[in-house]
């Protein structure tokens, strides 16, 4: 997949430069400016023991919490809700057993051990996120209301990855069943589909769906 | 961002719909890619599966906001009350939704604090 110059595929270009998250490393983030001026200055708030090299601002206060999280400023300003006075993307790298440093440190060992692959894939898998200005673009013309809150787009957005990493992983069970390899064909999908409207996962309508 | 597929939509409407390459316009299809791949597919999906994926899931999220809508109506507004009820079922997106808006909630607070510190220094 060919990368181009965003502020989110730079975000991933500059990352894979980096290692993956190895054994901890003592303290948070050094200290270095923020690129706060420019239009895509990148923030990081540094509080896992994470890798070093990073340009972080210090500025902000640093919580106990362990959450390790990249903000770039887009470009485009159109938003209008009343929460957000930019518009940024987030990324989020927060570990989901935060507060467990038992269940972190195992989750540690296990990205250790990944091999190239696995980490490209699970890297993928992180980073990856419906874009928010086309999910709100897509809430508004479905609810045909003007304004959509910023954590409505949030929550819709994070629903639909699951719904589709539900989709994907089903295809690949399809797949195994029918001792198929290779890429995910549309089939696989369909038959995916249809095993998740059987098991209630898929919001039904009680109109049939004409027009399309 | 998806200003191309806009541009030939539009272009096929203006020529007339029955026309052989008709352009959908893609909202997601970048994206998808890379997620598709995390999830389990290959580094290049094929295209015809990516863009099956992206109606399925234009089409999941068009039927959720319209249940969310039908439940918010008789409250007067939509809320992100309404998403979450209608998930209350499946565990895994119920968590995962607890966790993005406290996260956000935390970048908000965050946000706040660097402004009120960036406004001491200034001053």
């Amino acid at each position: 997949m060919k990368h181009s110059k965003d502020p989110f595929e730079a975000a991933i270009e500059e990352e894979q430069e980096e290692s993956p998250p190895e054994s901890p490393v003592g303290g948070g983030g050094g200290g270095g400016g923020g690129g706060d001026g420019s239009e895509e200055g990148r923030i990081e708030i540094d509080q896992t023991q994470e890798e070093d090299e990073r340009p972080v601002d210090v500025r902000r206060p640093m919580k106990k919490a362990k959450t390790s999280v990249v903000v770039t400023e887009a470009k485009n300003k159109d938003d209008d809700e009343e929460e957000e006075e930019e518009n940024m993307e987030v990324e989020l790298t927060k570990y989901p057993t935060s507060s467990d440093p038992a269940k972190m440190a195992k989750m540690q060992t296990i990205l250790s051990q990944f091999t190239e692959d696995q980490m490209s894939r699970y890297e993928s898998f992180r980073r990856s996120a419906l874009q928010r200005p086309q999910m709100k673009k897509l809430l508004i013309g479905v609810t045909g209301s003007q304004k959509i809150g910023m954590p409505m787009i949030i929550v819709v957005c994070g629903i639909a990855k699951m719904f589709v990493g539900e989709l994907v992983e089903t295809a690949r069970v399809v797949m195994a069943e029918r001792k198929e390899s290779g890429p995910i064909r549309p089939c696989h999908i369909r038959e995916s589909y249809r095993r998740l409207k059987l098991e209630g996962k898929v919001p039904k309508r009680s109109v049939p769906r004409l027009f399309r | 961002m998806s200003n191309t597929p806009a541009t030939a939509a539009s272009k096929s409407k203006a020529a007339g719909t029955s026309q052989p390459q008709e352009k959908r316009k893609t909202l997601f299809q970048k994206e998808l890619q890379h997620m598709m791949y995390g999830f389990g597919d290959e580094q290049n999906p094929l295209p015809e599966t990516v863009a099956l994926v992206e109606d399925i899931v234009v089409e999941y999220v068009t039927d959720l906001t319209h249940k969310a809508q039908e439940i918010g109506s008789k409250r007067g507004r939509l809320l992100v009350d309404d998403f979450l009820y209608l998930i209350r079922k499946d565990l895994p997106k119920l968590n995962r939704c607890r966790e993005l808006l406290a996260m956000q909630e935390e970048l908000k607070q965050a946000r706040k604090a660097f402004d009120v510190d960036e406004k001491e220094l200034v001053d």
